[in-house]
């Protein structure tokens, strides 16, 4: 938890990490701006925090259960299932949004909980919980959707959910509203909530969190829920935004989910950081590759680029204290 | 039992070795249990059992993931994990679709080239690790996109050429010669483990610290074991272009979460510092051989990584909970 280290620092040291992936994303949109005129105009700005959403989104999740030391690795096809649940069951028709909302969520929900439960009670690694849940939940989507050529998977998203993943309200994209309420939150929930800071406690010392009366088991297990929420609250916009759903839809969000978190100064170890961190880190990373792409850099380059620049900023102030 | 020196009940060696081996002996009896389903199923689609061309093919098209699966295991030994596996198989699988020669002396070299680009790999990411004082995971996630920039670089698209005494070497068709290289890895594994850096990783793996204070050099350990991992994963490489006779610059991405898979079926704990990469490579059979039994048994292949997900999670159950047994009653 934050706590200042002395009177000649302003900042912790974890809010010095927030700070640094801010600045990085300011840094990166000056950057495009300077070798892409107009990179940085309004319109451009909000087009890329759009697609950041998406990852921010996940990214909530994502930092959750990594402060309690954890990680989610059933994130892809959670968000794949929910964005291809939500098409069929929703058939088109605006009509039936509300209960294909419910469901979709509900669903995601569901996973959210076999992975806590598994893991807080029946001491599964999160790691092997999760990327079985992924396995199981890629043949579940693929078998009950016949590989996405179910009749009902030829329907369209919603035109409500088309209007609210893509439209604008007052000037800027409907969808950044979603996520600032997501942020405001998370922050709360984090910061000044007994819930939150339980949340902090099992990161730090899951033993002497249970011995101090924290309900670690429970902690554990909504905070599963909430990561499988986010992962299907996110595959339901990315469904507005693209209308359809693909397979492989959710590939990308695993490492990009986890890269923000740790780029936005999250421990991965647990204990450490906070969720505002990894949204700057999700902008970084959206940003960055937008600049490359901006410098019509071939896939490659885009790909060697990224590695390099993520190894950089962590360099930079991802380091741990030196223990020799 | 009779008490021994000191009043304390001493445990017969058997029981020792197993209790220390649990992890290992567990793999094996998952291996053993999935042969005999497999076997059985086989007989009822078939009417007769697996035989000659069966075993070659499957451990022709497993030894990748063996290999990958012995990779991951030795860094996850030291409390790590390797993420950008499936990248430097991706890469070295690219080049070596170019590089391997004509002459036997051309493939010689190619195959050092490629072997010297995995351990340079692992080089990367060990050396960021231990004196970037990074944490491995975020690491090797930069260096897979890294990797794998460099692969499709390498190799743009698919092609490139593998000769075909290269093929009968490694992934020869007509008798089961990849037993003789699991042999080899077992050997290897055999030797390295008594060598200090072998014990140093179990060390590292336990007990950064406490190795540390016991005069283990932690920083070089772990170097080590990544660029260890890097030419296992090189290897593997080599074996998926030697088996596809061509190469292709994406076919290594799945391998970075089947390899997890590989370890955790091969009962290596994820935390560091118990199991061996001989399990990885029971645990890497293991999932070829479910593959196997999923597709005698007629099930959809669009469920098959639903059963693989199910198996995964229950043998994690039921090995946690036998070897969780069999320490205490020992």
């Amino acid at each position: 938890m934050a706590h200042s280290r002395g009177v000649t620092a302003l900042v912790s040291r974890d809010q010095r990490r927030i700070l640094f992936a801010v600045a990085a994303a300011i840094l990166l949109f000056v950057i495009g701006g300077l070798v892409r005129p107009g990179f940085a105009s309004l319109n451009s700005i909000g087009a890329i925090l759009s697609i950041a959403c998406f990852v921010g989104l996940v990214a909530a999740g994502q930092t959750f259960v990594i402060l309690i030391g954890g990680v989610d690795l059933s994130v892809p096809w959670t968000l794949n299932g929910a964005a291809i649940l939500m098409m069929s069951s929703a058939a088109s028709s605006n009509a039936r949004l509300p209960w294909a909302l419910l469901l979709t969520l509900g669903v995601g929900a569901l996973v959210g909980l076999c992975n806590g439960v598994g893991i807080a009670v029946f001491g599964v690694p999160a790691v092997v919980m999760t990327l079985a849940m992924n396995g199981v939940l890629e043949g579940l989507t693929l078998g009950l959707s016949g590989g996405l050529t179910c009749p009902s998977c030829a329907a369209y998203a919603p035109p409500l959910l088309q209007a609210a993943a893509r439209g604008t309200l007052l000037g800027i994209p409907a969808i950044l509203f979603l996520w600032l309420a997501v942020i405001v939150v998370a922050s709360f929930v984090l910061s000044w909530t007994g819930f939150g800071r339980s949340a902090y406690a099992i990161g730090n010392n899951a033993r002497a969190s249970f011995l101090a009366g924290v309900n670690v088991t429970r902690t554990t297990v909504i905070l599963y829920v909430l990561s499988g929420l986010f992962a299907s609250l996110a595959g339901i916009m990315l469904l507005g935004f693209g209308s359809q759903a693909s397979l492989g839809l959710g590939d990308p969000y695993l490492f990009q989910s986890i890269a923000a978190v740790v780029i936005g100064g999250v421990y991965i170890a647990g204990g450490r950081g906070h969720y505002v961190g990894a949204v700057a880190g999700a902008i970084t990373l959206v940003t960055l590759v937008s600049v490359l792409m901006a410098l019509n850099m071939p896939e490659y380059g885009r790909s060697i680029t990224y590695g390099v620049i993520i190894l950089a900023l962590l360099l930079l102030y991802g380091r741990e204290a030196d223990e020799s | 039992m009779s008490a021994t020196t000191a009043g304390a009940a001493r445990r017969p060696r058997w029981s020792h070795l197993l209790g220390q081996n649990a992890g290992l002996a567990l793999a094996a009896g998952l291996l053993a249990l999935s042969i005999v389903v497999y076997c059985t199923i086989y007989y009822l689609a078939q009417r007769r059992f697996p035989g000659g061309f069966e075993l070659t093919t499957t451990l022709n098209n497993t030894m990748p993931l063996v290999l990958a699966g012995v990779a991951q295991s030795i860094v996850v030994l030291t409390r790590g994990i390797d993420l950008s596996v499936g990248g430097v198989i991706d890469l070295t699988n690219g080049l070596a679709a170019i590089s391997l020669g004509d002459s036997a002396a051309g493939m010689l070299a190619g195959s050092l080239l490629v072997l010297a680009v995995g351990a340079l790999c692992g080089l990367l990411n060990g050396v960021l690790i231990a004196y970037g004082r990074l944490q491995p995971i975020i690491v090797t996630l930069a260096t897979l996109s890294i990797y794998q920039g460099i692969a499709i670089r390498v190799l743009p698209e698919p092609g490139g050429e593998v000769p075909a005494a290269y093929t009968a070497v490694l992934a020869n068709t007509r008798g089961p010669v990849s037993l003789v290289y699991l042999l080899l890895i077992v050997a290897f594994w055999a030797c390295f483990r008594r060598t200090a850096l072998g014990v140093g990783l179990y060390a590292v793996g336990n007990d950064a610290s406490a190795a540390q204070a016991n005069g283990v050099a932690v920083r070089r350990t772990q170097i080590a074991a990544y660029v260890l991992s890097g030419v296992f994963a090189a290897t593997a490489g080599l074996f998926m272009a030697a088996t596809s006779t061509a190469g292709d610059a994406t076919t290594g991405n799945g391998y970075t979460l089947r390899s997890i898979v590989a370890v955790v079926l091969g009962g290596v704990n994820l935390f560091g510092g118990r199991g061996s990469p001989v399990g990885a490579v029971f645990g890497a059979l293991v999932s070829a051989m479910i593959v196997n039994i999923l597709f005698f048994s007629q099930i959809d292949p669009l469920y098959q990584s639903f059963f693989e997900g199910l198996f995964l999670v229950i043998a994690v159950l039921l090995t946690g909970g036998i070897s969780r047994f069999m320490r205490r009653g020992a």
